[in-house]
């Protein structure tokens, strides 16, 4: 197994304790297969102990591991340190969330701004039309969207916006619960809603679960414009 | 009562149940994790919610535990759980002469094991192998191992517990025989702490020995890492299982968008110096194949391990899997004459619930308290009302 050493260069300290932030080299042998979330656990076990970054699952599913790599938003966790371009490796806390210190942030901002009571449970897609057991009425899988806020930090727009993921959100529960139609619609069409969107993709291009929020963006827009054209 | 301080130390799992029960039984509760909540092995999880048919054939009453918490959590925490069933698939003749045992063996722990055509099977799961013999279909599930922690969480701060991230133990102080109090580090606020407690808990997993040495007790744990390798294409709903005695790389687990084969098994001294061994990655795609053909055709997304917490020395075993998944509840008070101080070790993440039912009677027992658990009735908090504004 061929390793290279690489060099991290970790923005640290910042957050609620006031602490100046600064870049702080790290570097190590990694191999061909280490991801920066990886390259992140050996740094802080071998040389920097009280390193805060957040993770949970390794594997892009649970959404803590978004950060600033090289200046684009990604997960850490899915994110191969031999796809990056050769030399220094920067990273910084992820842009549009609350720094808590180093790379860790609060996604308080975020999760406070979804629907409050939207579900995470959809039918599944997958073999719709396959038996089941008797006690399963429907195949059901949680929702693509694990709500790490890259897509927020990806989109241009300036303005007071709800953003990709709040509105892709809105458009799933639209699809689930018809009956809300009326009070889906009218939060969707707020000031900060989807007119807000100048439809640069960002937000597509960056998803790891490929949501395709500006997909979503659209089918509110026409929505919104099916219900101007009835009245 | 008088409101007695608990400090949960480890925000994983068995934390996140803890701290909840202990406030639905009246305690002021303080969680405290070195890093994000999470971030040790709970996470990691390749997201089965086992009914307990896997562990019948070896130990019934895990098994039955095992179902009911299944069903439980179901009623508890829908929201974090992709309820799809599962199916344990026959490969060879030795799987076909075990699947009989296997079918009275669950059934004698109370899950519903039932034989499915092999025709019914395929029509169920279209893209199973077509050499698959015997079918039995059992109660199975997929976790999402962030977000059902983080409705637990969400339940406790509702209550009240105070869940500190990136806050980690630094020292236990040690009075009369009593541990009461616990030294941190907040990371947060870059200060260093004293937090006063009536009990300790240390639900730390494969970390507890670190923890119990701060208070000069050695304890029993191995940590036993396990790698699991996803691929970016959701094949099945259901998860599907080898239907064989235990083993390496036997069970396939749909999630969202993915499908995961999991697990292999180590034992190792250190549960924070772990890489995945690339031997396995290919183990894992042969094992996922003779069950899902397609599997290894599928994009590569992510292979990761995580060191589960198996009770035991290290030295007595061969490769971990002689070591008890079960879950027990020391008390340093009785073993270790470290009065107020408890570590909770091994488990399985389907019983969180229960595990946490049974540390906190035996914090009730401890601390003279009489309150029922009561966890298993109310639906939780969504995962996001953790993190919701105003919810702290």
């Amino acid at each position: 197994m061929s390793t290279q050493e690489r060099n991290f260069r970790i923005l640290r300290g910042g957050g609620p304790s006031g602490t100046p932030v600064e870049f702080k080299n790290y570097s190590l042998e990694l191999n061909e297969h280490a991801t920066v979330l990886d390259a992140l656990e050996w740094i802080r076990v071998e040389q920097a102990p009280d390193l805060m970054y957040r993770h949970s699952c390794h594997h892009g599913s649970c959404g803590t591991c978004g950060m600033t790599v090289n200046g684009k938003p990604k997960l850490a966790c899915l994110t191969k340190v031999e796809d990056l371009a050769a030399g220094d490796i920067k990273l910084e806390p992820l842009v549009g969330m609350e720094p808590l210190g180093d790379l860790a942030v609060s996604p308080v901002s975020l999760m406070s701004a979804y629907p409050a009571d939207s579900g995470y449970i959809r039918e599944s897609e997958v073999n719709k039309d396959a038996a089941r057991p008797e006690a399963v009425e429907r195949f059901e899988r949680f929702e693509n969207c694990i709500e790490c806020g890259l897509c927020m930090a990806a989109c241009p727009v300036e303005d007071e916006f709800q953003g990709p993921a709040v509105l892709a959100a809105l458009n799933r529960e639209l699809a689930k619960t018809p009956e809300r139609r009326a009070e889906i619609l009218h939060a969707a069409g707020r000031p900060d809603g989807v007119y807000r969107c100048e439809r640069a993709l960002e937000c597509s291009r960056v998803c790891p679960t490929a949501v395709y929020p500006a997909k979503h963006i659209m089918e509110l827009r026409k929505e919104l414009e099916k219900e101007s054209g009835a009245e | 009562m008088k409101k007695y301080h608990v400090v949960v130390i480890g925000g994983g799992g068995t934390g996140a149940a803890i701290a909840y029960d202990l406030v639905k039984r009246g305690f002021n509760a303080t969680v405290l994790d070195r890093g994000e909540l999470t971030s040790g092995t709970t996470g990691r999880h390749h997201g089965q919610l086992h009914c307990g048919a896997r562990y019948a054939v070896g130990d019934r009453a895990i098994a039955r535990e095992c179902m009911e918490e299944t069903n439980t959590l179901r009623k508890i925490a829908s929201e974090s759980l992709e309820s799809n069933y599962g199916l344990f698939v026959a490969l060879n003749d030795e799987d076909e002469a075990f699947a009989p045992t296997f079918i009275d063996a669950c059934l004698e722990s109370g899950i519903p094991a039932e034989k499915v055509p092999r025709k019914q099977a395929l029509l169920m799961e279209p893209k199973l192998s077509d050499k698959i013999g015997t079918v039995v279909q059992v109660p199975d599930g997929t976790i999402d191992a962030w977000r059902l922690p983080l409705q637990f969480f969400a339940g406790a701060q509702q209550g009240g517990a105070v869940i500190r991230p990136f806050c980690p133990v630094t020292g236990i102080e040690i009075e009369g025989g009593r541990a009461v109090a616990v030294r941190i580090r907040d990371l947060v606020q870059k200060k260093d702490e004293r937090i006063e407690a009536d009990l300790i808990v240390n639900a730390t997993g494969a970390w507890a020995p670190q923890i119990t040495k701060l208070a000069g007790i050695d304890i029993p744990i191995t940590p036993a890492p396990g790698t699991m390798l996803a691929v970016r294409k959701r094949l099945c709903n259901m998860v599907i299982s080898h239907l064989h005695p235990s083993g390496d790389g036997d069970i396939i687990v749909p999630q969202r968008g993915l499908s995961i084969i999991g697990t292999t098994q180590y034992k190792t001294d250190d549960p924070d110096d772990i890489k995945v061994p690339r031997e396995d990655v290919d183990f894992l795609y042969r094992c996922a194949d003779e069950m899902v053909p397609e599997f290894s055709k599928q994009p590569f997304h992510a292979a990761w391990i995580a060191a589960r917490p198996l009770a035991g020395k290290s030295e007595s075993i061969e490769d971990g899997r002689g070591l008890s998944r079960d879950f027990v509840c020391v008390n340093h008070g009785e073993h270790d004459d470290v009065h107020g101080l408890m570590s909770v070790i091994g488990g399985k993440a389907t019983v969180l619930r229960a595990m946490a039912e049974k540390t906190v009677d035996a914090v009730c027992h401890e601390l003279g308290v009489q309150e029922p658990c009561t966890t298993t009735e109310t639906p939780l908090p969504s995962h996001r009302q953790y993190y919701r504004k105003g919810a702290k």
